[in-house]
């Protein structure tokens, strides 16, 4: 049968439909749906969504900080979905685990004892000098030894269909909610896409990062741990997420001003007086978080929060200084990470990444700048990043003094050929546009990842920036049960239940009237 | 108050409950049933046998297809207990207790009725039947919101506050006992189950704020049977129902089903407070749905016509 899902662009690789234009085992039943439900259903069906995300108050904050109000949108869900067949998310299950374990050794050991360093293996000046390096932090070791609770490395597929690592996020990653509230609707609106398929459910999250903020807590095993969310308040892009995670964990959501710190404990502020926190996870940075240590003028931390995690009587979700992990910089040395603390080989490869501060990989890169994509170390989002295949000559050349004038801002990778998945145009019909994966981890006693993650997507055609705050969209991502793409229905277990009366259906009220004749 | 009114009003608030509980537990199990069990103990599954057996009281014969199920029980109009027929009863006695119920009443039971005649709801069902359920949430709740603004507290409003009680109750009883049966399924599936059964009714995040272990079989049992500050706990809607008959009632002290409900509430507190293996909630549960249906006809004996009496005096 021949798809008109759309036809694939044959230098990328893309998830759903092979390179002769089929569909791959695990999408047929998928694209044999879409196809039946065609182009203005999917339109309709995407109307629908729009008017409940906005009802729900999905949305993001489309302007970003400092771009003048909150401008919210409902949040961009393409509804085809993305599949990964089981055997492929074990494999990306253990890279990350293993990527996570390394990063958290990485952290205690750049805040004890430097090990790391002292063996030559990442330079000192290099991490110091990251804006993330909280020299607050250092000597602390927080319960368990864990730093990175929640961590979202960003995944891409290259052109030869091998995962790689784009990006690792372990300070206040975010994104969760959206994968939830993506397969809630996805359940809702398209629930025929779903048959035949046994999709692994992703919504124990919050339960997850409850229970993994309940195990950090530092109660002494006396009491009951009260966890709560920190944020930075209603006006803050991310702020949707905060109020859902709260929420679906049962838990308060606390702004600085209803925390409070006396004698190195973190309080909050009730009706019944000032009641002991255990555990906070903060989704506010480093930076702002106690104008005693760190930014005096921030108005979003509470004063002597530091000494209280320094005393170990608040656990602070994600630890205080992780930033030095994630930083794009230090990105280049994680393989070498994972070897030197686990002592394994990476099962998840980095992308080709050159150092513009050592002068040989420099004058390379200022070569090949047409084919390189150049970052900043220090932004996030997608902003300032320059991608050589789609430069001018003007820009490369502006980019090229950039670069002599500050090297060290900047770090140059390969271009990596992101894969694609078929997606909705405005007209109904599918074309396939570049999609990366951000998986979400949760690291307590052990690490949890949901299965599947955000998956984000590039709305644009060509277009590899796939950043919500610069148009990019994303996808529901399905993690199928497991390799057989047309099972059997689970068999029914033994199973008597009691003896009930039927429902009463309440006979007509004359009925009674038999016993009025005396 | 006319005791054939007291009657309809009391069915009224029996078919409306039942609707909205039946639709949110059909929501509920549909949206489970879509996705696999992850790899984490947190799996979500109650089968569509499950919900023929709470309705019926006895298993199906042969094992029940979800479409089935979701078409039998929300617009089968033989069915005496789909969705669409408690609504039809319902609006049928509203019809009759017009001059009772607010002219806002009247018309958000009215217009519920003609919106579930007036929608496609065969093809909702097949496609995505969220939409009809919404709509079945989002109309009992105008019903029930326009009533307590509107409808003045007297014995017609304790009757049918009594009705709405009642069958609250044994709505969330009988799934308590179908999803968690005492003999030994594994206590995997039961917890998947228990969490099903807690998204269903819509309790999910009542029940993180108030108890602090994770949503298995036994701590949702319990919350569902004794939490008396969730609304739709069973314990609260004993105490609801006891309310009713206290206020429609003035010698309400001589009142059989009052006074088994005194003892059911006490019985419950003195459960609700010792803990105990799961066997007895088991137990709990019978008990509990068997004096239930005690009180229902102790309720009907009383103030529907038994026997005719003398109007009930005060107590002296």
């Amino acid at each position: 049968m021949r798809p008109s899902v759309a036809a694939i662009d044959q230098d990328f690789y893309d998830e759903l439909i092979a390179a002769d234009g089929q569909p791959r085992p695990h999408a047929r039943t998928l694209v044999e749906a879409l196809e039946e439900l065609g182009p203005d259903a999917l339109t309709a069906a995407g109307r629908r969504r729009d008017a409940i995300f906005m009802q729900q108050g999905i949305t993001f904050d489309a302007g970003g900080p400092g771009e003048g109000p909150v401008r919210d949108r409902p949040f961009p869900l393409d509804l085809v979905p993305r599949i990964i067949p089981a055997s492929e998310w074990t494999t990306i299950k253990r890279g990350l685990a293993q990527r996570i374990r390394a990063l958290n050794h990485f952290v205690d050991d750049v805040y004890h004892a430097r090990e790391i360093v002292h063996d030559g293996k990442v330079p000192w000046e290099l991490i110091v000098s990251r804006p993330a390096f909280a020299r607050a932090a250092h000597g602390i070791r927080p319960p368990g030894g864990v730093y990175c609770h929640v961590s979202g490395c960003d995944l891409v597929r290259d052109a030869d269909g091998s995962w790689k690592v784009l990006e690792d996020n372990v300070r206040t990653p975010s994104g969760i909610s959206y994968v939830l509230e993506n397969r809630r609707a996805m359940t809702r609106l398209l629930p025929g896409l779903f048959e035949h398929y046994r999709v692994r459910p992703v919504d124990h999250y919050p339960a997850l990062l409850r229970t993994a903020l309940e195990e950090v807590a530092p109660t002494g095993g006396e009491e009951e741990a009260t966890v709560v969310v920190w944020t930075p308040g209603p006006y803050n892009s991310a702020y949707f997420e905060h109020a859902f995670l709260a929420r679906q964990m049962g838990v308060e959501l606390v702004e600085a001003s209803d925390l409070v710190v006396r004698d190195a404990v973190c309080h909050i502020r009730t009706t019944r007086g000032l009641q002991r926190v255990h555990a906070i996870y903060r989704r506010i940075d480093d930076d702002f978080m106690d104008p005693l240590e760190f930014r005096p003028d921030s108005v979003l931390g509470v004063p002597g929060l530091m000494r209280a995690y320094r005393a170990g009587s608040v656990a602070i979700v994600n630890a205080v200084g992780t930033g030095v992990a994630d930083d794009k910089a230090i990105y280049h040395y994680v393989p070498e990470m994972i070897r030197y603390y686990l002592g394994e080989e990476p099962l998840l490869r980095n992308v080709n990444t050159y150092l513009l501060s050592d002068r040989e990989q420099r004058e390379w890169v200022l070569q090949n700048l047409a084919d390189v994509v150049v970052k900043p170390t220090s932004e996030s989002g997608g902003k300032g990043v320059f991608i050589g295949p789609r430069a001018n000559d003007e820009e490369i050349a502006r980019q090229a003094a950039e670069i002599k004038r500050q090297p060290e801002r900047w770090i140059a990778q390969d271009l990596v050929r992101l894969s694609t998945v078929p997606t909705a145009k405005p007209d109904g019909t599918l074309a396939p546009r570049h999609v990366d994966l951000r998986p979400f981890a949760v690291f307590g006693e052990d690490i949890h990842i949901v299965p599947g993650g955000l998956t984000r997507v590039a709305l644009r055609e060509g277009s590899m920036i796939v950043n919500s705050s610069q148009g990019g969209g994303s996808k529901d991502t399905w993690v199928l049960e497991d390799d057989q793409y047309a099972p059997a229905s689970p068999p029914l277990e033994r199973w008597s239940p009691p003896r009930m009366p039927g429902l009463p259906l309440g006979d007509a009220w004359s009925s009674q009237q038999q016993q009025q004749q005396q | 108050m006319l005791a054939r009114i007291a009657h309809e009003l009391y069915w009224i608030g029996r078919q409306l409950a039942r609707a909205e509980h039946t639709s949110r537990m059909l929501d509920g199990v549909f949206h489970a049933d879509l996705q696999g069990r992850p790899d984490d103990p947190a799996g979500v599954q109650l089968s569509w046998d499950a919900l023929l057996t709470i309705v019926s009281g006895e298993p199906p014969e042969s094992p029940a297809s979800r479409d089935q199920v979701l078409r039998l029980l929300t617009l089968d109009p033989d069915h005496p207990t789909s969705v669409l027929n408690c609504i039809s009863r319902a609006r049928e006695g509203a019809r009759t207790v017009r001059d009772v119920f607010s002219g806002e009443m009247w018309e958000a039971i009215n217009t519920f009725h003609l919106g579930l005649l007036q929608r496609n709801i065969s093809a909702a069902v097949q496609t995505g039947p969220y939409s009809v359920y919404a709509y079945v949430r989002e109309r009992c709740g105008l019903f029930w919101g326009v009533t307590s603004r509107t409808m003045l507290r007297d014995e017609a409003h304790a009757f049918l506050q009594a009705g709405a009680a009642i069958e609250s109750a044994d709505m969330v009883l009988r799934m308590l006992r179908v999803a968690l049966p005492a003999d030994g399924a594994d206590t995997h599936v039961l917890d998947g189950q228990a969490l099903a059964l807690l998204q269903a009714v819509g309790g999910f995040q009542a029940y993180r704020r108030a108890v602090p272990a994770p949503p298995n079989a036994r701590p949702v049992a319990r919350f569902l049977l004794f939490e008396r500050d969730y609304p739709d706990s069973v314990a609260f809607s004993i105490e609801a129902l006891h309310a009713a008959l206290t206020a429609a009632d003035p010698a309400y002290r001589s009142s059989p089903a009052v006074l088994r409900l005194s003892r059911l509430m006490a019985d419950l507190d003195f459960r609700a407070r010792t803990p105990a293996p799961d066997s007895r909630i088991a137990g709990t549960l019978q008990l509990v749905q068997q004096e239930l249906g005690l009180v229902d006809a102790d309720i009907a004996q009383r103030y529907f016509g038994g026997p005719a009496q003398p109007a009930a005096r005060p107590a002296a």
